[in-house]
């Protein structure tokens, strides 16, 4: 039971995961400078998958991180790096840097 | 010094480090009142939450068994697990967990002190509808295989295998502030041959449902509440009832710094009722008086 229970899990899961990919993904790209988000609003159109490309200005490493968004990702100090995010409903989803909380953004989806 | 006093000592040292964070979480000058993760912030109840994409994080989370009739019982299972979210959708945990046991003059119980590797578990967490601006419920499923080699109440050598099935559900009642959740348990196992006398498997079962309130009175702190009703049975299928206990009690949540949180709740059996023993007043063969839960993670 628990092997069945587990691979329907796994499933649906892999089905989720495929199905989000399968979409074309709308691409963003957001910069980190002296701690900060530019911009600091995203937008996004509702239910399509979404990759958020972050660039990071500053020498120092920040990681990018989001409760609502479900995706934390460390960037080094002037590197970059992808987020790839599912599709959302509409609404507005804050993300921020972990490792300097006062670098706040938002990710509207309409 | 005995197992219990390792606990103790372990609750204490968890508490002060708890009270030094909120004490630094006090005075610091813009308090920060971002969403939260909710798993763990309802005590034995759990949250929705199936963490981060790309989070890892290694917890030692201790369950207390305190209580039983007459004498003087305490068990516990310490899981050292670690735990890993690989997409936005699932939830990975696995890892051995260390039992321990000391009790005296308890009715149908042999006397033990003991501490030994008690076994191992995996657990699979899926998110079946989240939480979003259009929708504050939030519901996700969880599996949770373990094998035992030590009989949880007993202590005694056994050969256990047991599948937790709940389904996890969590509300933001009052946006970053206040939180409900409830969760639906259904628990069969079996154990081999227990007496030892050449019988199979012998099966028995668990059903239960909570629920639970978090109130976050600080960005990084939370204390709540929770009841739980768990019903026994003989049988995987929930076949023949043998009784059933309520528990309530609080529960606590600190966020010691962003990669390090504490978890701790108590509960208390207010009422049950023994099948076997039709005129106790709690059912102390099946269930512990006192029950407790300790989870120190830091992620990473």
């Amino acid at each position: 039971m628990f092997w069945k229970s587990l691979a329907m899990s796994v499933v649906l899961g892999a089905a989720l995961v495929a199905g989000a990919q399968a979409q074309q993904a709308v691409t963003l790209s957001v910069s980190v400078r002296n701690h900060r988000f530019e911009p600091t609003q995203l937008s996004a159109p509702a239910n399509t998958p979404i990759v958020i490309n972050v660039k990071n200005l500053d020498s120092t490493q920040m990681e990018f991180e989001s409760v609502s968004l479900r995706v934390e990702k460390v960037v080094a100090g002037n590197g970059q790096a992808s987020v790839r995010i599912r599709p959302l409903a509409p609404g507005r989803y804050e993300f921020y840097d972990d490792f300097n909380q006062q670098a706040e953004g938002a990710l509207v989806v309409h | 010094m005995s197992v219990r006093s390792v606990a103790l000592a372990a609750c204490a040292a968890a508490c002060v480090l708890g009270a030094s964070s909120v004490a630094a979480s006090a005075q610091s000058a813009a308090p920060n009142w971002r969403e939260i993760e909710t798993k763990y912030i309802f005590g034995f109840t759990e949250g929705s939450g199936v963490g981060l994409e790309g989070e890892k994080e290694f917890s030692v989370d201790t369950e207390a068994r305190i209580g039983k009739s007459g004498g003087r019982y305490f068990a516990s299972e310490s899981k050292l697990e670690f735990e890993f979210t690989p997409n936005q959708y699932i939830q990975l945990e696995f890892g051995p967990f260390v039992s321990a046991h000391s009790i005296s003059n308890v009715r149908d119980l042999d006397d033990r002190q003991q501490l030994g590797l008690g076994g191992f578990f995996g657990e699979i967490r899926a998110m079946l509808l989240e939480r979003g601006p259009s929708s504050p419920l939030a519901l996700t499923l969880s599996a949770e295989p373990e094998w035992r080699r030590l009989d949880e109440t007993s202590g005694e050598r056994v050969n256990n295998a047991e599948l937790e099935l709940k389904l996890d559900g969590d509300i933001e009642l009052i946006p970053r502030r206040l939180y409900a959740a409830f969760n639906l348990l259904f628990e069969p196992e079996g154990t081999h041959d227990p007496d030892h006398v050449g019988a199979g498997w012998e099966m028995e079962s668990k059903a239960g449902v909570s629920g639970a309130l978090s109130y976050r009175i600080l960005p990084s702190l939370l204390i709540g509440f929770e009841a739980w009703y768990l019903r026994h049975y003989d049988g995987a299928w929930l076949n023949t009832f043998t009784g059933d206990a309520v528990y309530i009690g609080p529960t606590l949540y600190v966020q010691i710094d962003r990669k390090m949180f504490l978890a701790a709740s108590w509960n208390t059996q207010v009422t049950g009722r023994d099948v076997e023993y039709p005129d106790d007043r709690l059912n102390l063969s099946e269930f512990s008086r006192h029950r407790a839960k300790l989870k120190l993670a830091v992620e990473f």
